[in-house]
């Protein structure tokens, strides 16, 4: 079997174990902390029949053990129950607010990777002059601030003061666009209305920027530092001394061997934004899973609490699933070794 | 016959926090058209950054003030343009590091170097023409299994197989000077012999120009035609080969030659850094042209 595949494979295998340990725990927390869903669902007028009624539909009488026997069950089934919040499958509830959520990680992740990157390239072939002194300070701010105060500064500076773009939502109300992926800026597209997929890129912007500021600085500084250590090395002063163009140099042959320890941290730092989601999601009024998430936390909804927590860590698992891969792909000694990585 | 290379009077000043300090201090050299030329001389005498001052690398630092004279067959160096001086990289002056491992890129493959390489002097040369020469340039450093070299990343291959790729890069493009940084010091001493020779034997066969730059006396010997010694930023000594090592002429280059350690044992004999005689006027041995 190929090195990737057996690597493939492996993390594959660890991360269901991960997910199955991760649902059990949630499982567990969800059970312990104080409060009765079934109360809190029906409300104070609900007689007390009815709660116990319901308690036993949700099998909230049977040991935790056997609760979560029924819960996994079900999982293998596709179902994971009824969200007492909003009175649907939790399945269907994910199937809607998670595409936006995704669409805003995923697009700033984009800018992370196609801001940061470039920025760190250049900083480090402007080493010691202004350039990369000013793009070493902004970098650092970025990381400094946690997100949601860039999403509240971002907000305030160019939708409030210099309405540039829209404050909240993802796209204008007047816009109808059939849903097919559920990714605004692929559907608009695919109805080949221009006119809203330029809306709803506006809407996207402010908050994917929000959320990439701090992981674009990141980028940009581990680039920047991996790639002043390559230029050190003999293969950097080899290529030159061969007269390769100093532009090739930086974005092949220095470029390169700097991004693979660079990958582990962006992967990280992009999981890391799914979790930063539920408060620029909040702040910029995103209907997202995040939102959803805290709402149904709020209401003690134990199978949409376990519905979100489970999805957002197989998201989470498969983001760091591709970078690993990625990173197997660009290194060779992970790709020709026989144990694979590590 | 003229020269493939000459320095006149080279200086080179560095500026620091601390001021200016100079590192050369007048060096001049000159190699002829198939000549293997060794600049001799102890770690911080100025050979590696003569040689780089060559290829024109050490101008491009902020810092470094070089001055002084630099034609490579016949045309003035100082009167290109940066531009033009890169030109000659690669295509007219190639090198050879210390170390073949770490100076070929890890995350690429050889033949993708190699490529590179080739298309310095040939742009545009596609992938599969520029393997085929590859190929063939490979078996001339005695390579057999080229395609799985050109294949090969070079942490998968030894040390001295890299050596010997890195020579068939240096003379790919038929060079008119190839500069040899201490080539194969970071091998073990019978892989580096062994690729010295391969090496000799190819620039005596093609006629490229060396300018050979290591503190090993011994390898000196075996591979120069005339050396020059450096101490300290200046040439104390230059001649034939054979007639320097009959009988060095200059305190530093004695000095030099009883360091090499012997088998007999006693260990080298501490050169003495502070001997005024190495700061006597030049030595040269007539001869050889020289």
């Amino acid at each position: 079997m190929p090195a990737v595949l057996r690597l493939l494979a492996r993390r594959l295998g660890i991360s269901l174990i991960v997910l199955a340990g991760v649902s059990m725990l949630i499982f567990g927390i969800a059970r312990v902390i104080p409060g009765d869903p079934a109360r809190i669902a029906l409300g104070p007028n609900a007689t007390g029949e009815q709660v116990a009624g319901l308690r036993q539909a949700l099998h909230l009488d049977d040991p935790v053990a056997v609760q979560y026997g029924h819960f996994v069950a079900d999982l293998l089934r596709g179902d994971l129950g009824v969200s007492l919040y909003t009175n649907r499958p939790v399945t269907l509830d994910i199937a809607q607010f998670l595409p936006a959520t995704l669409e805003l990680v995923l697009f700033a992740g984009v800018l992370m990777v196609g801001i940061g990157l470039p920025l760190g390239m250049w900083s480090a072939s402007q080493r010691g002059r202004w350039p990369d002194h000013l793009i070493r300070v902004v970098s650092l701010l970025g990381v400094s601030a946690p997100s949601f105060v860039w999403a509240v500064m971002l907000m305030l500076m160019f939708a409030f003061f210099l309405p540039v773009f829209p404050i909240a939502g993802r796209i204008t109300d007047s816009f109808e666009i059939t849903r097919v992926t559920g990714f605004l800026l692929i559907d608009t597209l695919l109805a080949g209305n221009g006119a809203a997929f330029v809306d709803a890129l506006r809407h996207i912007f402010l908050p994917a920027f929000a959320l990439a500021v701090s992981g674009i600085g990141q980028a940009a500084r581990l680039t920047r530092a991996n790639m002043v250590e390559t230029y050190d090395r003999p293969y950097i002063e080899m290529a030159r001394a061969y007269g390769f163009p100093a532009g090739r140099i930086a974005a092949k042959y220095a470029f390169k061997p700097s991004l693979i320890p660079s990958l582990t941290i962006i992967g990280l730092d992009f999981a890391a934004m799914l979790g930063n989601a539920f408060l620029v999601e909040a702040v910029f009024a995103w209907p997202g899973l995040s939102r959803y998430g805290v709402a149904v936390i709020l209401r003690k909804d134990l199978n949409a609490i376990i519905g979100t927590v489970l999805i957002i860590s197989a998201t989470f698992l498969i983001v760091n699933l591709i970078v690993d891969l990625l990173i197997a792909f660009l290194n060779p000694r992970i790709r020709h070794s026989e144990r694979g990585a590590r | 016959m003229s020269a493939v290379l000459e320095i006149r009077d080279l200086h080179l000043r560095f500026r620091g926090h601390s001021g200016v300090s100079e590192v050369l201090h007048g060096v001049s050299l000159d190699i002829r058209a198939g000549e293997r030329v060794a600049l001799v001389g102890e770690s911080g005498s100025g050979k590696s950054v003569t040689a780089r001052i060559v290829l024109g690398l050490l101008q491009e630092l902020p810092y470094a003030e070089v001055s002084g004279g630099l034609f490579l067959e016949g045309a003035d160096l100082n009167r290109l343009s940066r531009r033009q001086w890169q030109g000659l990289r690669g295509t007219s002056i190639s090198m050879i590091f210390q170390d073949p491992t770490s100076s070929l890129n890890p995350v690429f493959t050889i033949g993708a170097q190699f490529a590179e390489v080739l298309r310095r002097r040939d742009p545009g040369l596609p992938r599969g023409a520029a393997d085929e020469r590859a190929g063939a340039l490979l078996r001339s450093v005695s390579i057999h299994d080229h395609a799985r070299v050109l294949d090969a990343y070079p942490f998968q291959l030894s040390g001295g197989m890299n050596q010997r790729v890195v020579i068939a890069m240096a003379l790919a493009n038929h060079p008119s000077l190839l500069i040899a940084d201490e080539p194969g010091t970071a091998l073990d001493v019978t892989v580096q012999a062994q690729t010295l020779k391969l090496m000799h034997d190819l620039v005596e066969r093609s006629g490229t120009a060396v300018l050979f730059i290591s503190h090993n006396l011994g390898v000196v010997r075996e591979f120069a035609d005339r050396v020059f010694v450096i101490y300290r930023g200046r040439i104390v000594e230059r001649g034939p080969t054979a007639a320097i090592f009959e009988a060095p002429g200059h305190a530093y280059t004695r000095a030099l030659m009883a360091a090499v350690p012997r088998i007999t044992g006693g260990g080298p004999p501490e050169p003495n850094d502070g001997e005024t005689a190495f700061l006597d006027p030049m030595v040269v041995h007539e001869g050889g042209g020289a």
